[in-house]
């Protein structure tokens, strides 16, 4: 079989994790596609490569779907970061990450760095529905509003992808508080065994984000990305150090070489 | 969705295999280079010779050849067949026995001397197709045994086969696949990696083995595709690391393969196609009662019980050109940038350019002009290729050709409208800026003339502001084609500009006139003429001035002339000679006045000549508005104001030669003062004035101006004289006089009495004049005689203080006495002193007071020199 053709090798990769309908995919096409649209239900899992400054982020887009729940550690292994991502409208969406998907982040890193993220804020809370990214237009903000009414209409879902309310202007009760989000981050630290102290603080790693408006969308990748940069400088160390010698590469010095020696 | 991705070709039909046995079944197959080997459920393996044939027309077809069938003996159903060319061996599983048969005679190889060339109680086997041994005379496989939970390695050799290994599973293996020394497993609930050289281990992810078959299928280096559980693909490699997202297959998949850059999967009846780049599904084929998938060195062969197929891979470059005949440029692209590693670099730089280039051609069609130029731009299109579309933009001298096979299916931009001209504009708009942006980049490389022609052409049509930017700089627009095109738009100002930037500056002007004339109509430049009088102006061809500076005099004088007067005098820009220019402007009396002024006036040329004649034109302008009738009194007010300064304030005109101009008219009195005064014949002058005029203010503002530049003694003098005849004239006039001479001498004296020495003015008065009427006079006279008295007074105080201080300060310097005795004798008699009074001279030397009389009357100019002082 000829050699597979390599895409950009990544060098850290970002998963996000949470309950179905919880809105993973939405939040990645909003940072990515600087929109909200419909989504389906995520099949096994999709991921997107991010150009971040000089490297390459892959951020793993996992299936929330119980169906594809043993793909999950699978997906982490060797995560440099996990999104656990609930939707604030809904408790057990948190108490799922608690109780389902905590476990599936043991195959990653031992430094892995976890962040945990209220989506759907706008329905529950006034200054999440104005963006806080400057390029959403007012315009796209509309249409992203019909989009998102009309599934939830028709839905049966116990936990809605969203709900009219945010059209009536009526917020939603808000049924997961940030203290409890912050509540949850300290019990990831003390399952890791990490020491708070060491640890990043909660208030850094609990986010409410909307990936509707788009608040807090471009903060919550933006700030993990910079904490991850240690992450991939080391690990870009060890490739140098690797004993491998990498063929493609000695034949791109040697010609360079002779190039340069020849007349 | 559909690609055309693959071909279904048949290679063995049902007929050569079994003829009409119809319980016959095919249970597996390999392929190895031509050699076809198929084993069936009535244990017999038949081995065909598949030859490729291409038919005229391109297309793909198989022969098969039977060369031989032979019966195992066994019964059982053939489960597996593995080819190991090296050896010339088949592996063959068959009632759970591992055995080899000759892959030419089919014969079963006897067991060697050494070693038996059986693995009894085997469910499966797999082999090594990346094998750390280097060994090419053997065969590296794992076996998966019913009884025990252990992977077994063994080495296959030409007639033996050896246990080399053997790892325990913690579940009972039912699929396996190897990869260097990592085992990839279907457990019975889970899939997992297995390093048989460490041990070490790798859970990958949960699956039930008994629910669906798993699949274990080694895809490349390390890398495993898995059947995993919602009937998903997924990808992991030996770290137990999913580097693709997973494709997303139906819950019955028998088997997978991959043929890069897809993924190819086959259930109960579909071959279903996925790309692994965007892991979307690419094309389906139906195929009832699959039964077998596999790729043999990149070959994907399939059978159902009966037959046997090959999946035949369509061409890249026509799946790219399928895909994008049906205008999924996204796809195609992604196809052609995830083919780059199976492609030669040069020929893939070449394919991607034109897959940029068409991609960019199909949303151009599709007005997505955004993303349009990106790929225009990413493929580096010959902007040619853009222009060609719009019929005749392209010069009729380009040696342009489209390439070919044409990258779009455009004739021309009509036909890509269809008649929609909101389309053509847009279009037009889109070339517009694209070759806006692209005319300064290296894109128009080569171009240059076609850009730049093709650009002004659109800017003439549309119509476009930018138009006379682009010929005002820098450009390329070939004259030939740009003429016509600018000609049929009415763009005469730009065609002029275009000519000018030609270097035909001639051409340019004739086109301008006749846009200003009338001929020709072209509402750009409202200011035409004007800007036409600016070329001219600064204008390196004298010949062209010459040329056309009649035409411009003769619209405008005023604003012709300025061709002459506001010419910018830098270096580069021959001068034009004043004399040529008063000689040429001699039939344009208006302009060459206007010519004279700008000298004269404005940069004060210091010559007689043209002071003179100046002159000469404001009074033949005056004289000539004279004569008129009727009068126009304000226009001959203004043209004497301009007449007199000028013969005030210049000093070089000819003025004998003026004097005689103007002694013909009586009414240029004033001017004739004035010409008198320039002589100094100022009595003449206030002659004139005075008695002739009777403007007794001019006649006071003549003697302020003719002695404006001359002392005080001068200006008195004047004032005298005027007052003089302001006296002699009430004199003459006496009785008849109407005293009004009296009263300008009394205002004269009352106005300027500075001026005046009082005591010579009161010994001409007349005596009968009252002391009332002089008031002003005499009292300012007074008060400034007391004043001279005074301040001359002061001086002198001043002064004598001085002096004394001077004084104080020389005998302090000094200090010593001077001491006079009657032995002592004088400096200048030598005689002695008789007495105490002495005068001493610089340095302290005592002399007689009359010996110093004496000298100073000898010498009077050193008087001042000389202080008494008295000693004793």
């Amino acid at each position: 079989m000829p050699e597979m053709s390599k895409m950009k090798k990544p060098d850290v990769k970002v998963v996000l994790l949470g309950d179905m309908n919880v809105g993973k995919t939405s939040l990645l096409h909003r940072y990515t596609e600087r929109k909200f649209k419909d989504t389906i239900s995520t099949v096994g899992g999709a991921f997107y490569l991010k150009q971040w400054g000089p490297y390459n982020i892959s951020i793993w887009d996992t299936a929330g779907r119980e169906q594809f729940h043993g793909l999950g550690s699978m997906y982490c292994r060797g995560a440099a970061a996990v999104i656990l991502t609930y939707d604030v409208t809904n408790w057990q969406s948190l108490a799922e990450l608690e109780e389902r998907f905590l476990s599936l982040t043991d195959t990653a890193n031992h430094d892995c760095i976890y962040a945990v993220v209220g989506n759907k804020a706008d329905l529950t809370d006034p200054k999440a529905q104005l963006s806080r990214d400057s390029d959403v237009a007012p315009e796209d903000r509309t249409e992203c509003e019909e989009d998102r009414t009309e599934p939830e209409v028709l839905s049966a879902c116990p936990t809605p992808p969203a709900s009219p309310a945010s059209l009536s202007g009526v917020m939603l009760h808000k049924q997961v508080a940030p203290e409890d989000a912050a509540a949850f981050y300290g019990r990831i630290l003390r399952y890791k065994g990490l020491d708070e102290k060491s640890s990043l603080p909660a208030e850094k790693m609990c986010f409410e984000t909307s990936a509707k408006t788009g608040y807090n969308v471009d903060a919550l990748f933006e700030a993990l990305f910079d904490l991850v940069l240690p992450s991939i400088l080391r690990k870009r160390n060890e490739n140098q150090e690797s004993p491998t010698v990498d063929l493609e590469e000695c034949r791109g010095t040697s010609s360079k070489r002779s190039r340069t020696s020849c007349c | 969705m559909s690609v055309k991705a693959f071909e279904l070709v048949p290679a063995v039909e049902r007929d050569l295999l079994m003829g009409d046995k119809a319980r016959i079944n095919i249970e597996c197959i390999e392929c190895c280079g031509k050699h076809l080997y198929l084993g069936t459920n009535d244990c017999f393996i038949h081995h065909f010779l598949l030859d490729e044939v291409t038919s005229s027309k391109g297309k793909l077809s198989y022969s098969a050849q039977k060369l031989l069938h032979k019966y195992l003996g066994l019964k059982k159903p053939v489960a597996e067949l593995r080819a190991a060319s090296a050896l010339e061996r088949l592996i063959v599983l068959c009632d759970g026995i591992v055995f080899l048969v000759d892959m030419v005679t089919l014969e079963t190889v006897p067991s060697a001397a050494g070693g038996g060339a059986k693995i009894r109680g085997v469910t499966a086997f797999c082999i090594n197709e990346n094998p750390v041994n280097g060994d090419p005379f053997c065969v590296e496989m794992g076996v998966l045994s019913s009884k025990r939970r252990t992977v077994q390695i063994y080495m296959v050799y030409e007639d033996r086969v050896q246990l080399v290994k053997e790892v325990s599973t913690p579940e009972q293996p039912c699929a396996v696949s190897l990869d260097g020394y990592f085992l990839c497993l279907a457990l019975a609930t889970q899939y997992m990696i297995l390093n048989y050289n460490t041990g070490a281990s790798q859970d990958l992810f949960p699956y039930n083995s008994e629910d669906r078959r798993p699949i274990v299928k080694r895809i490349g280096r390390e890398e495993f595709l898995l059947a995993a559980p919602g009937g998903l693909g997924m990808f992991a490699n030996a770290e137990g690391v999913s580097q693709r997202a997973p494709v997303n297959w139906s819950e019955s998949v028998i088997g997978a393969a991959v043929c890069f850059p897809y993924v190819v999967a086959l259930d109960e009846s579909f071959i279903t196609i996925h790309s692994m780049l965007d892991q979307q599904l690419k094309q389906t084929l139906s195929f009832r009662d699959g039964h077998i998938l596999q790729d043999f060195e990149g070959k994907v062969i399939l059978a159902s019980t009966k037959a046997v197929y090959v999946l035949v891979p369509l061409p890249l470059e026509k799946q790219i050109q399928d895909l994008l005949a049906s205008h999924r440029v996204e796809e195609a692209l992604i196809l052609t940038e995830g083919a780059q590693r199976n492609i030669p670099k040069d020929k893939f730089q070449i394919l991607h350019k034109r897959i940029l280039q068409q991609a960019g051609f199909i949303q151009f069609g599709q007005l997505q002009f955004l993303e349009a130029k990106e790929h225009f731009r990413k493929g580096q299109l010959d902007v040619r290729e853009l222009i060609s579309l719009y019929p005749l933009l392209l010069p009729a001298s380009s040696s342009f050709t489209r390439c070919h096979p044409p990258l779009h299916e455009f004739a021309d931009l009509n036909h890509l409208a269809q008649g929609d001209q909101e389309k053509v504009l847009r279009c037009k708009r889109f070339l517009i800026s694209y070759l806006g942006e692209v005319r300064s980049t290296e894109v128009a490389n080569g171009c240059r003339e076609d850009v730049d022609t093709a650009l002004l052409k659109l800017y003439a049509e549309q119509d476009h502001d930018s138009l006379l930017d682009l010929l005002a700089s820098e450009n390329a627009c070939l004259l030939a084609d740009s003429v016509p095109w600018l000609e049929k738009y009415h763009k005469y100002f730009a065609l002029g500009l275009l000519y000018h930037y030609n270097g035909q500056d001639s051409a340019a002007l004739q086109v301008w006139i006749r846009v200003v004339d009338g001929e020709l109509q072209d509402s750009t430049r409202s200011d035409l003429y004007e800007y036409i009088v600016d070329f001219l102006c600064s204008c390196a061809n004298l010949d062209l001035i010459w040329k056309y500076a009649d035409w411009a005099l003769q619209k405008d004088p005023t604003n012709g002339v300025h061709i002459f007067t506001k010419r910018p005098g830098s270096k580069d820009q021959p001068e034009l000679n004043s004399d040529d220019v008063i000689t040429y402007l001699e039939k344009h009396n208006q302009a060459l006045l206007l010519y004279l002024e700008h000298l004269v006036l404005e940069r004060r040329i210091q010559k007689e000549k043209f002071h003179t004649h100046l002159a000469v034109l404001y009074l033949e302008r005056v004289l000539s508005l004279i004569s008129e009738s009727p009068k126009d009194e304000e226009k001959l007010t203004r043209a004497r104001e301009r007449l007199q300064a000028l013969l005030r304030e210049s000093n070089l005109y000819r003025v004998q030669y003026l004097l005689g101009k103007t002694e013909s008219c009586e009414q240029l009195l004033l001017e004739r003062a004035t010409l008198h005064g320039k002589l100094e014949e100022h009595d003449k002058a206030l002659h004139i004035l005075v008695h002739k005029l009777r403007d007794f203010p001019s006649a006071e503002a003549f003697c302020t101006w003719a002695s404006s530049s001359r002392d005080s003694a001068y200006r008195q003098q004047l004032f005298h004289l005027l007052l003089g005849v302001y006296l002699d004239g009430n004199q003459t006039a006496a009785g008849g006089g109407n005293g009004d001479l009296e009263m300008a001498a009394v205002d004269l004296l009352n106005r300027h009495g500075e001026v005046f020495d009082a005591v010579r003015v009161l010994r001409m008065l007349p005596e009968g004049w009252s002391l009332q009427l002089l008031r002003p006079f005499l009292g300012r006279a007074v008060s400034a005689s007391m004043h001279a008295c005074r301040t001359s007074q002061i001086a002198l105080g001043l002064s004598h203080s001085e002096n004394l201080q001077l004084l104080h300060d020389r005998l302090k310097e000094r200090k010593k006495p001077i001491f006079v005795s009657e032995k002592k004798g004088c400096h200048l008699c030598h005689n002695t002193f008789s007495e105490p009074d002495v005068v001493c001279l610089p340095g302290g030397v005592p002399v007689h007071t009359h010996c110093v009389a004496q000298r100073v009357r000898d010498s009077p100019t050193k008087r001042q020199l000389t202080n008494s002082s008295n000693h004793t």
